[in-house]
């Protein structure tokens, strides 16, 4: 039941009040449900992928971002895999993790089929939830955690910084549905990824 | 959804949701209620009536909202509901459990009894951890509690009541109650996703449907406590405190 009620998840940001009049409007045109989150800094930006659990979507104008921009969209991308993002700009980003684009140079007809096409698109969510098997690097991470390491051990031990940990953590529980560290040691142990002799 | 009253049926309540029979069973009311509607029942078991009442309706229905009338009844009431609710959890909900999960290591091929045994073993740790959060609950806040409500009563002041109130008041247990579903939850996630087939279907669908039912008690248990009993010891202590002038 909680699925069905479930709505969509959008974030709207840009610095400019006009923008986000706008593109809400739009989605009210071309009949998009979600609920609407709006950011008019980077820093609330991150506060918002933080905080709003489940976000499927992000429309982002490209003069919120600080000086480096591409790195700041592949932060984006790490800290919220699951949600689609499409960029407003005076042009397309180079080397942009992200393939959907609105340019300031388009017109009404090209903008609303834009977002369309967007909202459209089967949802990043569906298959990524669907395979539940881990990258290597995610077993190399569940191993650590079903032996009862802490984040810092985990990082200094993988060479990754603690953040890294936490992303992957975040990641292993969404991929399978496990919480408790107890719980990711008995899938631990069950894929035989570690052995009962190893655990503390 | 309407709201059962004192004058419904006792039978006719349980025949609309028989979810709610762990629930009657809490109070001491047995089965075999003839035409006696609520209200009837509870007198001949000597049950607090509009507690039973919100109680029934609070988990016959989430979205209701219990708060106002609950702060009406005494704590102790509701304390001894809570109490007898954590042994209905240890001895006949978690015995239940492992007994399924014994039936399934039985019957379970050699690979998968050995997964059967790691759910096993952390079916025990779960079960050690709800003990001992039961038994903080009933040795160190319960007790307080009561203390609290018999201090207002007899207007009786003790030294040692006044500085729990300032030193650890009920805000401390409210900020350090731990959630208990979780750990059930990756259980269910456990068997569904991972634990390989196995042959005794139905064992495991019992097993499953018991751990479904614990969960959503445990939830309504915990709200009961977060939203009803905290709320009423918080103004229980204002109260103790405004009355000595502190």
């Amino acid at each position: 039941m909680e699925f069905e009620h479930k709505k969509m998840q959008t974030v709207i940001a840009s610095e400019q009040y006009l923008v986000r009049l706008g593109v809400k409007t739009l989605l009210n045109v071309i009949g998009v449900e979600s609920d609407l989150h709006e950011a008019d800094s980077f820093e609330e930006l991150e506060r918002l992928i933080n905080d709003v659990p489940d976000l499927n979507y992000l429309i982002l104008s490209d003069e919120l971002l600080p000086k480096k921009k591409q790195d700041c969209l592949k932060d984006i991308k790490g800290s919220c895999s699951l949600c689609k993002t499409i960029i407003i700009g005076q042009q397309k980003i180079p080397g942009c993790v992200f393939e959907h684009f609105i340019l300031h140079s388009y017109d009404r007809k090209q903008v609303v089929e834009e977002l369309q096409n967007f909202f459209q698109e089967p949802e990043l969510t569906q298959e990524k939830n669907d395979s539940c098997t881990l990258s290597d690097r995610e077993i190399d991470v569940l191993k650590t955690v079903a032996l009862g390491c802490s984040n810092k051990e985990i990082a200094d031990q993988l060479f990754i910084s603690i953040n890294t940990v936490i992303t992957h953590r975040k990641n292993i529980t969404g991929k399978l549905g496990i919480k408790t560290i107890s719980g990711l040691t008995v899938y631990a142990l069950m894929n035989h990824i570690i052995k009962a002799e190893e655990v503390r | 959804m309407v709201a059962f009253t004192r004058k419904n049926k006792m039978a006719e309540v349980i025949l609309r949701d028989y979810q709610l029979l762990p629930i009657i069973s809490r109070f001491g009311i047995q089965l075999g209620f003839g035409n006696k509607n609520i209200e009837e029942v509870c007198i001949d078991r000597n049950v607090d009536l509009a507690f039973f009442l919100e109680i029934l309706n609070s988990y016959h229905n989430a979205d209701y909202y219990p708060e106002n009338h609950l702060s009406g009844f005494k704590a102790d009431v509701m304390i001894s509901y809570l109490t007898n609710t954590h042994s209905y959890y240890l001895n006949s909900k978690v015995p239940h459990i492992e007994l399924f999960i014994d039936k399934m290591q039985k019957e379970a091929k050699k690979e998968n009894s050995r997964n059967i045994g790691l759910l096993k073993q952390f079916f025990n740790e779960y079960k050690i951890d709800i003990e001992h959060h039961f038994k903080d609950e009933e040795k160190n806040v319960f007790p307080y509690i009561l203390d609290l409500e018999e201090a207002l009563k007899t207007n009786n002041y003790s030294t040692e009541l006044i500085e729990k109130i300032k030193k650890e008041p009920i805000e401390v247990y409210e900020r350090n109650h731990e959630s208990l579903e979780v750990k059930l939850a990756d259980m269910k996630n456990l068997i569904i996703r991972f634990l390989p087939p196995l042959s005794c279907e139905d064992d495991c669908e019992r097993l499953l449907t018991e751990l479904f039912q614990l969960e959503c008690d445990i939830e309504d248990h915990t709200r009961m406590e977060e939203k009803v009993l905290i709320p009423k010891v918080k103004m229980l202590e204002r109260k103790v405190l405004e009355y000595y002038g502190i």
